[in-house]
């Protein structure tokens, strides 16, 4: 015999139900709040990353590019001919441009991280103007990249350019006016520049987090006789590690990703600077919308994704500087 | 002597140490006045040369007694530049306000909500600034034609297009700056406020937005310096002079007048002025909000 069901006074409302309005009530602001950014964020950066890494599987280019829903599929070619087919010459570009953007990110961000921390030292005293010096050292880092990519093009021009006419005829350091925008230059072309233009925030950076260590710690290693470069080494540097840290990865991020600047500068050039100083940019650029190989673009780009999230573990790994929640 | 130090002796040993450390501040505060300089030459050279004729930067001879302004009104005629500034104007100030306004929002949720799922935005917000920009823009300018070919929606080729790509790209970094500004402010504010019979959206809204106002105006400039330097999206995505930037215009300009550059110097000049109004007339905020939110993270 079947047993009735003890019946309830109120049909019961499903937990899931139950826990998704309570849900509501204690998260429901926080989700309104960030729920714009996360559309956006959905619809212009994970939608097109997805859509990107299938793209890397496609034979994409000029003729399939309005279809390209229908590109026929090609699996692993892209990959293959970017790391593996010597006679492919889109291959012998990006390889190096890959070379330069290595080199030139590490001197790059040497040189910044360097001059930024010097600077800040040198500035870190009391004397009469020093907002005013901190302000106008920041005016290249507010001047457009690309207004200092036609500038420094400019600059150094091999005859008409102001360089050279300084290093030549001003201060006789060369005898004879260098070309700077082609052959190997071409490189410090683009470096100096962007040294020039990024040290001026790291040092602002590095300037504010000096002024947080307690003078005591400098007082006490100055009666126990350390010397200036101890102190650097067992005080300063230690205090500003997790500042040189979250800078020296902004500065890996921002320099592997450099474009404004090199396409300014070699803007005569259709944004091609030879082979000494094509970075990675500007190359996968070039080859996507003007050589219309979408793609191998696509290829090379989920490569670079994964070169700088490699690059980022590393980093982590050496630091431990968490990001998320300080 | 040096066992019997007399007073004039201990006097002038001080006074040696005091011009000694005297000499050493001149050494500093002439090195600091050597970097300022040198930094400053570039920029210098530019208004400088904005005022020459170009056969005068050519040659060598560098007329400062006569200034030509001249330049500043015929890098008007030579190419379109009022309209790449007028449509540089209109996106980078759209997405200044749309992408502040999102950013102000998710940065106070990240500050000071624990709901499910905060880390996990946090990370992707992060997560967005590692990716290379050419991996969205082949999609997205793929996506865009898709669109306009088979759903007839524009966004390519046109003001809200650009200004949704802006808003989306700029969006992130400042959700960063304005979590690490209302992170360090006091939780006590909001308190008072739930105290006094606020709701939490009008804590936010009337007690914490009002403080705000120092993270908003750096957020709001560093977007706009961010936004007015953008090149390699507005060049895939207008492809059309009406909706061009600056720094694709000038691009272009670049390429076919490549020997006018006392108007090439000009236009930079011209293009960097709006930003560097905007960084000194903010620069308080925004060199203590930029620094502030790297320093306490």
């Amino acid at each position: 015999m079947l047993q009735a069901a003890p019946t309830s006074p109120r049909p019961a409302i499903p937990t899931w139900r139950r826990r998704l309005a309570k849900g509501w009530r204690q998260h429901g602001l926080a989700y309104g709040m960030i729920a714009p950014a996360c559309g956006l964020m959905v619809l212009v950066h994970l939608i097109p990353i997805a859509q990107g890494i299938y793209l890397s599987f496609l034979k994409l280019n000029q003729f399939t590019l309005t279809q390209f829903l229908d590109a026929p599929w090609v699996g692993l070619d892209n990959y293959r001919a970017i790391l593996l087919d010597p006679q492919n010459p889109v291959r012998a570009g990006l390889a190096v441009a890959a070379r330069n953007t290595a080199l030139y990110t590490v001197v790059v961000t040497t040189g910044v991280l360097v001059t930024g921390l010097a600077v800040a030292h040198l500035l870190n005293r009391p004397f009469r103007g020093q907002a005013l010096v901190r302000t106008l050292l920041l005016v290249p880092w507010v001047v457009p990249a690309y207004v200092i990519g036609i500038l420094w093009g400019f600059m150094w021009q091999m005859d008409g350019g102001v360089i050279n006419r300084l290093l030549v005829d001003g201060l006789h350091l060369l005898e004879q006016r260098p070309h700077w925008l082609t052959g190997p230059n071409a490189f410090w072309a683009v470096v100096i520049p962007t040294i020039w233009r990024s040290w001026p925030f790291v040092m602002v950076v590095f300037l504010a987090g000096l002024q947080t260590i307690p003078q005591e710690y400098y007082e006490a290693a100055a009666i126990d006789g350390a010397r200036p470069w101890q102190r650097l080494w067992h005080i300063t540097l230690p205090m500003l590690r997790p500042l040189i840290a979250v800078q020296l990865l902004f500065q890996l991020i921002y320099n592997v990703y450099s474009f404004n600047i090199v396409a300014m500068m070699f803007g005569n050039a259709a944004g091609y600077p030879g082979e000494w100083a094509d970075l990675l940019m500007p190359a996968l650029n070039r080859q996507s919308f003007q050589l219309w190989l979408f793609g191998y673009g696509a290829a090379a780009s989920v490569l670079l994704m994964l070169a700088m999230l490699m690059l980022v573990w590393v980093w982590y790994r050496i630091f431990k500087v968490e990001l998320v929640n300080p | 002597m040096d066992r019997h130090p007399s007073g004039t002796d201990r006097r002038s040993a001080r006074r040696r140490r005091a011009s000694r450390r005297a000499a050493g501040h001149l050494a500093l505060n002439l090195l600091t006045l050597l970097v300022t300089a040198v930094m400053l030459f570039p920029v210098a050279w530019m208004v400088l040369a904005s005022l020459q004729t170009n056969q005068g930067l050519l040659t060598g001879d560098v007329d400062l007694a006569h200034p030509r302004w001249q330049n500043y009104l015929e890098m008007w005629r030579n190419i379109q530049l009022a309209l790449f500034f007028r449509n540089s104007l209109l996106v980078c100030g759209a997405t200044t306000l749309l992408a502040t306004l999102l950013a102000t929002t998710a940065g106070y949720a990240l500050a000071r909500f624990r709901f499910p799922g905060a880390d996990l935005f946090g990370m992707t917000v992060i997560a967005t600034q590692l990716i290379p920009g050419i991996m969205f823009l082949i999609p997205l300018y793929l996506l865009f034609l898709w669109m306009r070919d088979r759903l007839g929606i524009p966004l390519l080729n046109t003001f809200p297009g650009m200004i949704l790509v802006y808003t989306a790209f700029f969006t992130p970094a400042s959700i960063w700056i304005m979590r690490g500004f209302f992170a360090r402010l006091p939780r006590e504010l909001e308190e008072a406020a739930l105290l006094d019979g606020c709701t939490r959206w009008q804590a936010f809204w009337r007690v914490i937005l009002p403080l705000s106002a120092p993270g908003l105006v750096a957020t709001a400039v560093y977007i706009f310096l961010a936004a007015w330097d953008e090149l390699l999206f507005a060049w895939v995505l207008a492809g059309k002079p009406e909706v061009q930037t600056l720094p694709v215009g000038i691009r272009l300009y670049v390429g076919q007048f490549q020997n006018r550059y006392d108007l090439l110097m000009a236009a930079g000049t011209a293009v960097s002025l709006p930003v560097l109004l905007a960084f000194l007339a903010s620069q308080r905020y925004l060199i203590k909000g930029l620094t502030a939110g790297a320093i306490k993270g």
